[in-house]
């Protein structure tokens, strides 16, 4: 009983919401563009900057770790390396029987 | 250029300074359609006269130039006050095709200038301003439209009808018009200190947006050639404000990595990242989501957490891939890149992520090899050397269960073999005795074993 009181309750404000919307729904087909031009870059506020305010300023080391090799070896108590271990046991057993 | 040339583009900027709000509606209310040509070069010649004394004949034809172009903008301007519902314009009806109509005026009243007017060359900002702006209406224009088009009952489509020329109608002549401002940078001949030549990135880059929204982009290749054709008589890229190379070298790096030519994308996208202004967020955040699947593909590496903590956006789309990959989960790759597909496609990198699926698998297979440890040492004190015999079937049993699902042994060998060729893993495949020999220096190039 409960529940659908809820059920209902949501119905009746959604109803207003909904044709409250439509003006915005209107506007969809722009920012459905907006999205699908997400890797447009926008302009810079500024035309030019120094080599101090950039990405790179501050050496090699600060952009070092920032990418890592794509096989982790510490990465081995997870659960997947662990059950995989346990894969490949069985086939070392099923080869000696 | 000094920043004048910068100061005159404000002027034709159809957005009024934050500290004038009120700026467009002051130009509107300045003149009358009857007056404004007048009005425009009274202006220009008592200013030009008083200030620097020129006599009237020389500078009469540049004023004549610029008479057209700023009556261009006032009448534009009108357009622009009026489609924002301005009760200024007496509630006139409007659309941004008049706008982009008006504005295109001015931008050939601007082009002329160069060709007919004796326009300086420092005064090119305004060209940028001009073009800027005119890509930013013609979109608005075609976007309105299409939702009229929408409205419609739909009896107007024609046997010749093409909806993807249509739906861009606009942008494609504003394509033109941006052609034609970057053939007038390019092929001025003036010395290069008093060159156009000076805007011509700026324009390349807003003719490379303009083609990437077209989804033509192998048209930025053709303007990319007749860049380096004229390459030996046109200052150096590194010559130009920091924003315009930025953003040049993003566009030059998305473009190769969409020609699939992923060691050229990564050097321009790095070029990119490095030159960044450090707090432009969202535009690090565009040249990350290239750069990561390029880097996967070519030097095998992946963004670390601290590289993607500032980016919610990214952290979301690529941890759950990266954690899949180093881990060798095959499954788990799928899923997660199932999981951002929506997002990996509409940025044209779903094809390349996909590509990963062999390094995830290449992590697999080391796995193994690290798991069968070392040989009894022949001699005790000699350096320990690993397993280098695998069966197919252990191979078999790590891939059906990374892939949650059994893989028959044809295609077992099948991937092992792809590995090969690939160089992923070095060795031979012995389908007689059903094991892989692995070779006994580097079995897997580039990862330390």
């Amino acid at each position: 009983m409960a529940s659908s009181d809820s059920k209902a309750t949501t119905t009746q404000e959604k109803a207003p919401t909904q044709q409250q919307s439509k003006p915005e729904e209107e506007q969809k087909p722009s920012n459905a563009a907006v999205l699908g031009e997400d890797d447009e870059f926008e302009d810079f506020p500024v035309d030019d900057w120094a080599e101090e305010e950039t990405e790179a300023a501050g050496g090699n080391n600060t952009t070092q770790h920032l990418w890592e090799e794509s096989w982790d070896d510490d990465d081995t108590t997870d659960d997947f390396s662990t059950q995989l271990k346990e894969e490949l046991k069985k086939v070392e057993a099923s080869k000696r029987r | 250029m000094g920043m004048k040339g910068y100061d005159l583009a404000q002027t034709l900027s159809p957005i009024p300074p934050a500290d004038k709000p009120d700026r467009l509606k002051a130009v509107w209310l300045s003149t009358n359609h009857y007056g404004v040509k007048d009005d425009v070069t009274h202006g220009l010649v008592q200013a030009l006269t008083s200030r620097s004394g020129y006599p009237r004949e020389e500078v009469r034809e540049e004023v004549n130039g610029w008479t057209e172009v700023f009556s261009a903008y006032w009448k534009a301007i009108g357009e622009l006050l009026a489609v924002d519902g301005d009760s200024i314009v007496n509630g006139r009806r409007t659309s941004w095709t008049k706008v982009y109509e008006a504005w295109k005026e001015m931008t050939m009243a601007l082009h002329r200038g160069y060709t007919h007017h004796n326009f300086e060359a420092w005064t090119i900002p305004c060209l940028y301003t001009a073009g800027k702006y005119l890509r930013a209406f013609a979109i608005k224009s075609d976007e309105e439209r299409g939702q009229i088009d929408a409205g419609g009952d739909g009896l107007e489509i024609r046997d010749d009808f093409d909806p993807e020329m249509e739906k861009h109608q606009q942008l494609r002549d504003c394509e033109q018009q941006l052609k034609r401002i970057f053939t007038l940078c390019l092929t001025d001949r003036a010395e290069i200190t008093e060159s156009r030549k000076w805007g011509i990135y700026a324009i390349v880059n807003l003719l490379f947006k303009t083609y990437f929204k077209l989804n033509s982009a192998n048209l930025a290749r053709t303007i990319l050639k007749a860049l380096s054709t004229n390459k030996g008589n046109m200052p150096p890229l590194e010559a130009f404000p920091a924003a315009q190379r930025v953003t040049f070298k993003y566009y030059e790096g998305v473009l190769s990595f969409l020609e699939e030519n992923y060691v050229e994308a990564e050097k321009h996208l790095d070029e990119a990242w490095r030159g960044c202004k450090k707090d432009a967020m969202p535009n690090k955040e565009r040249i990350l989501a290239y750069l990561i699947p390029c880097r996967l593909l070519t030097t095998h590496t992946l963004p670390s957490k601290a590289l993607l903590e500032p980016f919610p956006r990214l952290q979301k789309s690529f941890l759950p891939l990266a954690q899949c990959i180093r881990r060798g989960d095959l499954h788990g790759f799928d899923l997660a890149l199932q999981q951002g597909e929506e997002e990996f496609v509409k940025r044209r990198i779903y094809l390349t992520l996909e590509r990963g699926r062999d390094i995830a698998l290449r992590n697999l297979l080391r796995k193994v090899f690290l798991a069968k440890g070392f040989e009894e040492p022949k001699n005790p004190g000699d350096a320990p050397l690993r397993k280098t015999r695998i069966r197919v079937a252990e191979f078999g049993a790590a891939i059906s269960f990374a892939n949650r699902e059994t893989t028959d042994s044809d295609e077992v060998e099948c991937l092992l073999a792809n590995m090969i060729y690939k160089n992923l893993m070095k060795g031979y495949i012995s389908r007689e005795h059903g094991i892989v020999v692995l070779s006994k220096n580097g079995a897997f190039p580039g990862t330390g074993v």
